[in-house]
């Protein structure tokens, strides 16, 4: 048994953040990661972060209302304020910290344009600005000390008296299993992209978080509210970052148009990306794509320039696509690539268990609302990363002693060992892709009742299946083969919630677009869903709802 | 073109929980989407046909640093390998863990030596004061740490490294090409501190025997030789000069400036040290070797034709930068 | 075909057999060359390490004297070849700085336009007289040796300065040329393309010698009869060094000699032992001199 004051689960952005924070407050913390914090997601995000800072013109508010707007009125506007007039001192943190953010010409941080947003703030790192941060989070964890259980993979929350007090883990490199008591755990273990197939996510992100808190009786909150991405590549799924378009870059389609002079005649190719999805769905659609894509263009921006501020896209696209970008378009295609929804937190990253909290991906705070601008989550992660550590922190002083009680580590021995000795059955993998395919064929840019319902169908099909896999690999040590198979079971919590909030959501908002109803209805649906593990509800799931929090902005039609 | 290629795998397997550890080959064969990657066709014989297999993998897009493994020899990043690149003709692709590195199991190795290394070199800014706002700094500074920032991590560097072959004390190039960064951020107060540090370490700057292998392997081209010969420039340049890497080079420099060649045999003793006895005497039994085969270089150096030309090549080069 | 002729600084020195050895190779296939008598030394990397642009300046100086005498360069060396194919490749990538470069040339009346190309005697008689020209000039084929080929880094790395990806033969050339005269490649010998250690000799001669051991010792385990390399500085070591290096580290002889290539090329050409320097070698030819005597010889 081990023990601490703050366990943060997950050693990304907002779980690096987080513990630096409370190291900083003296207090006792460590993290735990199924991977090593560098491997984790955070190093994916490619275009920049947000900054609205002040001393250069720029206002705070001007930014929330983009993101207000982005997320089609969904966001607590409350939540958005705070994250809005946090954000350019946390921005600057991160330089102080080391983040080497290109610069303009008073050597002060430069900027780029980003969807959604009409002033240029988005801060950034060539097309690397996810993993810039994170290296420099981890240099500071080295520096500070910081406690890591590095690959440790966490099977359980321990909830003793309605309140979470810890963890169950297994240490992966010997495969023992252990209990690490806390008195505050801050859930950052990102998000769960895998649920879909493709999705630009790591094979990772199989939403172990989001599970986890679910199955604690915690509410998932929006999860419905899936983003597609619009510039990823066919089959594997992988990322080409906004930053091409906020640097200039076309999409055009079969007849070489800019078709997004169709439905965003202001924003164009920087709509929000609910929008810009949309609309290349349906050039794809209506037959003038390119074999599933349409084009993104960067030749106009020359060779030299495309090398210095997108260096990373370059690479990707010519050793993943043998595409040199200053001579040719790359094809992309909407893919999935973010989760809004997550667990349900207040603007200090608490939930609605005490002594659990919430911050990154995995979180819904909400500032994303029913659709996310690009470069926001990443201050998401910094601000509500700090926040939930600032919370947590206070929180602690009113907690007592862990208690000796190690019943759940017995049990959940048990039930690994139970995985672990089932006769052999069908293959982990061959599950996970009848349910991935079946979400985004469900649940994909465009849906409707009957997509919806096929995706449930495909669903309930997947959990009759949950009691035949077997795992082939019995051994203890490094044992990817029973991770899998937890990670199953995780992403299938998800996709309940992703379907019973899809399913209630009788309006199209954001990201959630029905064709059998296209129309917002703010009168009925400006509100939040929210999903409780139930096995006494339908399909074990109660979804209730929740109101927006309004303050300055009434909600009006979104026009880009 | 074919709806799927066969890819053929000889993978090295490691299971500690053997007694003593047992290690053999097995030999797979998948069928995959003619575009794949090495790592598609390693998933696929994870997922389909061997869930024993452990190996590291996330992002499948060359910026978590996890994939790293040996392909027939060299290490990569077999996220970003091609099969058809490595076996254009349906060949065996031989499949082996990291080197120089502990392995846990198959294809995956402990790290802690690797991120020992990096923690060797104080890898964090250390300013000396924190401004209100942010620091000020050029484009172009920034942009030029690029190059180190790109380093994802992966190990390969370390992997086929021909010093840590021989000498795991070294810091090794991965870790070299971290403190290079910190050295160049105009930010960093501590750029004296950690020339000295990194020139007068064992195991520091001067243990790189230049081979390029790091620069030839790493997939984001950071170049971390390229990163410890800028570091050598500059610790010489800040007054570093108590080593023998630093006699090396400036009496090579200086031999080049009188003779317009190489006097080999100056060379020899400069490194060495002139009143370094121990190192002097070193060298007096391949010496006398040398001259039984009749092959000691000659006592008066073979200079270059119209030599002077050369020197004054020099002065005017060393004028310009006074 | 004739080329500006550069041998290098150690086959003038350290290595006088391999001067020797390469004309007399040279002579033998009629290869014209005039020597660059007034070129300097390349650097050999170490001279970069005090300062990078001093020694582009001198490399980017010997280009322009071929460049005036309208020819390839030639040379003997690996780290010739590499020092020198990098230090072309930065500044035919970079007009600024070639014309940086120039203008310290220019009291000397040179000027380098960008036009030569450099070739180790191994790439040339492979790309440009070819292997079936060369194995008409051979009376013996050197069948039952096993050759560990050892290339050196600087003749294998880093691959786009060496144009390894217009000229793919460059790849394996040692082997390719191993097998031209009737030789087997050591199967197995994963140091082919390591580390000699010559340029920590100095350094850390620890580590040095345990890569000489290490390297020398494999090959030997896996039967070869004797080491090739284009490498003369790789030669001072692996040859030089390998008896105190197999004593320090593997307790054991050194008994593996170390041949340059116009050695081996020589070999296959009937050439004698002393015309070909290979009584000269710290570690002893004899053995392997003998086993090329007693093969037959075309008449």
């Amino acid at each position: 048994m081990y023990e601490h004051d703050v366990l943060i689960i997950g050693g990304g952005l907002a779980g690096l953040r987080a513990a630096v924070e409370v190291t900083r407050a003296g207090v006792d913390v460590a993290v735990i990661s199924k991977v090593h914090p560098v491997r984790s997601h955070s190093n994916a995000a490619q275009g920049g972060i947000n900054a609205p800072l002040t001393d250069r013109g720029d206002d705070w508010e001007s930014h929330a209302y983009d993101t207000i707007k982005g997320s089609d009125f969904l966001a607590d506007q409350n939540a958005v304020e705070i994250m809005s007039s946090e954000a350019g001192e946390a921005v600057l943190e991160l330089e102080r910290m080391g983040v080497i953010f290109s610069r303009g010409e008073d050597g002060k941080l430069g900027t780029r344009a980003f969807g959604g947003q009409k002033i240029a703030r988005t801060v950034f790192v060539g097309a690397i600005t996810g993993s810039a941060m994170l290296h420099v989070l981890f240099e500071q964890s080295l520096k500070l000390g910081l406690n890591v259980y590095e690959e440790w993979f966490v099977t359980k929350l321990i909830i003793e008296d309605d309140v979470c007090r810890g963890v169950v883990a297994i240490d992966i490199k010997t495969g023992e299993m252990h209990t690490i008591k806390a008195k505050a755990v801050i859930m950052a273990a990102g998000g769960a992209g895998r649920v879909f197939e493709p999705s630009t996510n790591a094979l990772i992100c199989t939403g172990d978080g989001l599970s986890l808190a679910y199955q604690a009786g915690v509410p998932l909150m929006d999860m419905e509210m899936i983003q597609y991405h619009p510039t990823t590549l066919a089959r594997t799924g992988i990322l080409m970052s906004e930053a091409a378009r906020g640097e200039g870059a076309y999409l055009l389609n079969a007849d070489g148009e800019r078709f997004m002079e169709k439905t965003a005649p202001d924003y164009m190719e920087l709509a929000s990306r609910d929008v810009v999805s949309r609309a290349e769905q349906t050039e794809i659609d209506e037959g003038r794509g390119i074999d599933g894509n349409v084009l993104l263009d960067l030749r106009h921006l020359g060779r030299e320039y495309i090398e210095a501020k997108l260096g990373y896209l370059q690479e990707v696209s010519v050793e993943f696509l043998g595409i040199d970008m200053a001579e040719q378009p790359v094809p992309v295609q909407p893919g999935m690539h973010y989760i809004m929804g997550g667990i349900k937190t207040d603007v200090d990253g608490a939930t609605a268990m005490p002594g659990l909290y919430a911050a990154g991906e995995c979180a819904n705070v909400s500032v994303h609302g029913a659709n996310r601008l690009g470069a926001n989550s990443l201050l998401d992660t910094i601000i509500f990363g700090r926040r939930s550590a600032t919370h947590a922190i206070e929180y602690i002083k009113g907690i007592g002693s862990h208690s000796k009680d190690e019943s759940v580590l017995a049990s959940e021995k048990a039930r690994l060992q139970g995985l672990l000795d089932r006769p052999k059955g069908e293959r982990v993998a061959t599950i996970r892709d009848d349910m991935a395919r079946g979400m985004t064929k469900g649940i994909g840019v465009f849906r409707d009742q009957a997509s919806m319902e096929g995706a449930l169908e495909n669903l309930k099909n997947v959990k009759s299946r949950l009691g035949g896999f077997s795992i082939e690999n019995k051994g203890k040590v490094f044992n990817t083969d029973l991770m899998f198979g937890l990670e199953l079971e995780f992403m299938v919590d998800c996709a309940e919630a992703v379907v019973a909030g899809a399913l209630t959501r009788k309006e199209s908002r954001g990201a959630h677009f029905r064709t059998d109803m296209t129309e917002r209805d703010d009168e009925n649906w400006l509100k939040h869903t929210l999903m409780y593990k139930d096995d006494e509800a339908e399909n074990g799931v109660r979804v209730e709802t929740s109101d927006v929090k309004i303050t300055q902005w009434e909600p009006v039609k979104r026009v880009y | 073109m074919p709806d799927t290629i066969k890819v053929k795998l000889k993978i090295k397997r490691f299971d500690p929980a053997e007694a003593g550890g047992k290690t053999w080959w097995q030999e797979y064969e998948v069928d995959v989407h003619p575009d794949s990657t090495v790592l598609d066709s390693l998933i696929e014989v994870r997922e389909q046909e061997d869930g024993t297999l452990a190996m590291r993998c996330a992002c499948r897009a060359s910026i978590c640093g996890s994939c790293g493994m040996k392909v027939n020899g060299g290490a990569k990043l077999v996220c970003k390998t091609r099969v058809i690149d490595v076996a254009p003709n349906g060949e065996q692709l031989i499949i082996e863990p990291m080197g120089n590195q502990h392995v846990v199991k198959d294809l995956v190795v402990s790290l802690d030596a690797f991120f020992a290394q990096i923690n060797r070199v104080e890898p964090f800014l250390q300013p000396s004061f924190v401004p209100e706002a942010e620091y000020t700094a050029t484009n172009d500074s920034m942009e030029n740490l690029l190059t180190s920032m790109n380093c994802i991590m992966c190990g390969i560097c370390v992997s086929d490294c021909t010093v840590l072959e021989v000498d795991s004390n070294f810091i090794g190039p991965a870790a070299l090409a971290k403190a290079w960064r910190f050295t160049e951020d105009p930010r960093d107060s501590k750029r004296d501190e950690r020339l000295k540090a990194l020139n007068d370490e064992d195991g520091g700057i001067w243990d790189c025997t230049r081979c390029m292998k790091c620069v030839d392997v790493c997939p984001k081209g950071v170049a971390p030789m390229d990163r410890i010969m800028e570091l050598r420039e500059a610790a010489i340049e800040a007054g570093n000069t108590n080593t023998h890497g630093y006699h090396h080079t400036e009496s090579f420099y200086k031999s080049v400036k009188k003779n317009g060649r190489l006097d080999e045999t100056r060379l020899a003793i400069d490194s060495a040290g002139m009143f370094n006895i121990p190192r002097m005497l070193d060298l007096v039994p391949i010496g006398l070797a040398a001259m039984r085969k009749g092959k000691l270089p000659p006592l008066m150096p073979h200079k270059a034709e119209d030599h002077k030309k050369v020197r004054e090549l020099y002065e005017r080069v060393e004028g310009e930068s006074k | 075909m004739k080329y500006a002729f550069y041998p290098g600084c150690v086959a003038r020195g350290g290595a006088p057999e391999l001067y020797d050895s390469a004309l007399a190779v040279m002579d033998r296939l009629g290869i014209e060359h005039v020597e660059l008598t007034k070129a300097a030394c390349t650097g050999a990397g170490v001279l970069q390490e005090k300062n990078l642009k001093m020694g582009d300046i001198l490399n980017v100086r010997t280009f322009a004297m071929a460049e005036q005498m309208g020819l390839p360069i030639m040379v003997l060396c690996s780290t010739c070849q590499g020092v020198m194919s990098q230090a072309n490749h930065r500044v035919k990538r970079d007009p600024e700085y070639l014309a940086e470069i120039n203008t310290h040339l220019a009291p000397e009346g040179l000027e380098y336009k960008g036009t030569t190309s450099v070739k180790h005697l191994l790439w040339a008689l492979i790309e440009d007289i070819g292997l079936d020209k060369l194995k008409e000039t051979f009376t013996r084929e050197l069948t039952g040796m096993n050759m560990a080929p050892f290339y050196g880094c600087y003749m294998v790395r880093p691959t786009d300065a060496l144009e390894f990806k217009a000229n793919p033969t460059r790849e394996t050339s040692l082997e390719d040329l191993i097998e031209a005269v009737g030789g087997t490649v050591t199967e197995n010998f994963t140091g082919k393309t390591a580390c000699c250690g010559f340029p920590i000799l100095f350094i850390n001669q620890a580590n040095s010698m345990k890569m000489v051991a290490n390297h020398t010792g494999s090959a030997q385990d896996l039967g070869a009869d004797a080491m090739v390399t284009p490498c003369p500085l790789c030669h001072l070591n692996l040859d030089g060094y390998q008896p105190k290096a197999r004593r320090q580290v593997r307790g054991d002889k050194a008994e593996l000699p170390v041949i340059h290539v116009p050695q081996l090329i020589g070999l296959a050409m009937g050439m004698s032992e002393k015309t070909l320097g290979l009584q000269k070698h710290i570690v002893s030819t004899k053995k392997l001199v003998r086993q090329a005597e007693a093969l037959p010889v075309k008449v």
